[in-house]
């Protein structure tokens, strides 16, 4: 669970989280994988430990105690992708239940092909804070500028684009959202310029925050990554709106540069 | 000294319409506001109509004026805010400077003296074959091509210059668009706002016929003793109707950064 900020010697780490596709599975099993709108704990805590060379049965209970910040700068659309399984040697696929041998039984009729379903975030980025101790926080942030395993955005064939790591903030993970630009792809900025008919100085970001007084319960804090004994916990979140600078060059300057003519101006009025 | 005043008209009013209608009118009431007789100081003024509904008055006189009468008759005498600013011009004048930049708005009255008009009248001709090295005749420019280029054509001598436009080059293979007459003019910081044909009567048979241009751009002084005399006297004909009060004003920042 949380641990709620402390003040002094703690520091927020930045995650910048882009890439063509990702994919933030919670609680899909099974033919249907399907995608959380936003990063999930899980993800970003095995992102992390992947960062550090963590093998799948390590302890990660060091990990857990950080606060986690989600703002999403580019949400992203959602993409299906389609599959179908079979078995290459040409035989039936085998069903799920097991028989008294512990032996997965075959369908009947026989099956030969499964219809699978994963679903991906595209062109999404998110702005991810990690709110930690100061040593846990510099430790984590050298990982994942020199990882150990190869980083994905929630799925192996998912890779990260640069830059991962934004630079360390100092203050804390609320402030570290609000105040950290846009990070959107130019593209992205370009179309908001030409949608909205302005060069906005500021933008409003929907963020999921860690806080124990939040009014939202999400079941994906990792107990441990071991294949066997896999589990999860809540934690409570509040969804919020911050107003965030976007960065986007020579924003409209304000309206009073534009006063028309006033000769009186330069008469000391 | 040196007075700029601005002066609100309500054109609601019966005599508000009929200053702005006949810029004789408003000469009329501009003189009126100066105290002194005889009057043999040269007083300028300029109707700015930025907003239709609350139009503007500058003048610019050597003494300090009175303008209790103007606001009596054309402005809204009850009101709150101010009727009409009077202020102190020496405080511009000690800014000028060679090489400085302002904002400005003219008002102005182009015009050409030649003796060989392209389209001479019945009566100008009638002068022509009477006398071909007479005195030449002095016409109006009506088109705004005419206009500008006549604007700058002169800025050198009334002591100013107008910068160059920050453009782009054209594509290769696009020339810039000639006007129908005449050399193509290279971009300047400056644009005509408004032109108007004022016709009035004064008196006798034949109306007196103005064509007006209103500049707007960016200047930068060359000439200090002579852009000071210009502010004070006035640019171009029809000084009297409402032409050739040069007026300055601070520079947007986007402008200054140039």
């Amino acid at each position: 669970m949380t641990t709620p900020p402390t003040g002094g010697g703690r520091a927020v780490l930045l995650l910048r989280l882009a890439g063509p596709l990702q994919s933030w599975g919670d609680r899909s099993a099974f033919n249907r994988r399907e995608t959380r709108p936003e990063p999930t704990k899980s993800g970003v805590i095995g992102l992390l430990a992947a960062a550090q060379g963590r093998a799948r049965e390590d302890d990660i209970t060091d990990l857990l105690q950080v606060r986690l910040g989600v703002r999403v700068d580019q949400p992203g659309t959602l993409l299906r992708d389609f599959h179908t399984v079979s078995d290459y040697r040409g035989r039936p696929l085998l069903q799920a239940g097991v028989s008294a041998k512990g032996v997965q039984k075959p369908t009947s009729p026989a099956k030969n092909t499964h219809v699978t379903q994963r679903f991906y975030l595209q062109d999404a980025v998110f702005l991810v804070a990690v709110e930690g101790p100061e040593a846990l926080v510099t430790a984590l942030h050298d990982a994942v500028r020199n990882p150990a395993f190869p980083l994905a955005l929630g799925r192996r064939s998912c890779v990260p684009t640069q830059p991962l790591a934004l630079k360390p903030h100092t203050g804390d993970l609320d402030t570290a959202l609000r105040e950290t630009p846009w990070q959107a792809s130019e593209h992205a900025r370009s179309l908001h310029c030409r949608r909205t008919g302005t060069r906005p100085a500021r933008i409003d970001l929907a963020a999921t925050v860690d806080d124990p007084d939040g009014n939202d319960v999400l079941a994906d804090v990792p107990q441990s990554f071991d294949p066997r004994r896999r589990a999860f916990t809540n934690r409570t979140v509040r969804h919020t709106w911050l107003s965030v600078p976007t960065d986007i060059p020579n924003p409209d300057p304000p309206d009073d540069t534009d006063a028309g003519h006033d000769p009186f101006v330069l008469l000391g009025w | 000294m040196t007075y700029l005043s601005r002066i609100r008209i309500n054109p609601l009013r019966a005599d508000s319409r009929k200053l702005l209608a006949n810029p004789r009118a408003m000469h009329g009431m501009v003189t009126g506001g100066v105290a002194d007789r005889p009057l043999d100081e040269r007083v300028l003024w300029r109707l700015d109509t930025d907003n239709p509904r609350r139009p503007q008055l500058y003048v610019l006189t050597q003494s300090k004026p009175d303008w209790t009468h103007a606001v009596e008759s054309a402005g809204w005498p009850d009101a709150d805010g101010d009727h009409a600013l009077v202020r102190d011009y020496t405080p511009l004048l000690a800014q000028l400077a060679v090489g400085r930049r302002f904002a400005f708005r003219l008002t102005a009255n182009p015009v050409q003296n030649t003796r060989t008009p392209q389209k001479p009248s019945p009566g100008q001709q009638a002068h022509r074959d009477a006398d071909p090295r007479g005195r030449s005749f002095r016409i109006g420019h009506r088109t705004a091509t005419a206009q500008m280029r006549w604007f700058l054509d002169h800025t050198d001598r009334w002591g100013f210059t107008i910068p160059d436009s920050r453009t782009d080059q054209p594509a290769p293979g696009l020339e810039p668009a000639a006007p129908a007459d005449g050399k193509p003019l290279a971009p300047k910081e400056v644009r005509i706002t408004d032109r108007q044909r004022k016709t009035f009567t004064k008196g006798g048979d034949k109306p007196v016929v103005l064509h007006t241009a209103t500049f707007e751009g960016v200047l930068r002084i060359t000439d200090t003793d002579t852009f000071t005399t210009r502010l004070l006297h006035g640019i171009g004909p029809a000084k009297a109707y409402g032409c050739g009060l040069l007026t300055l004003a601070p520079l947007h920042r986007s402008a200054t950064e140039s």
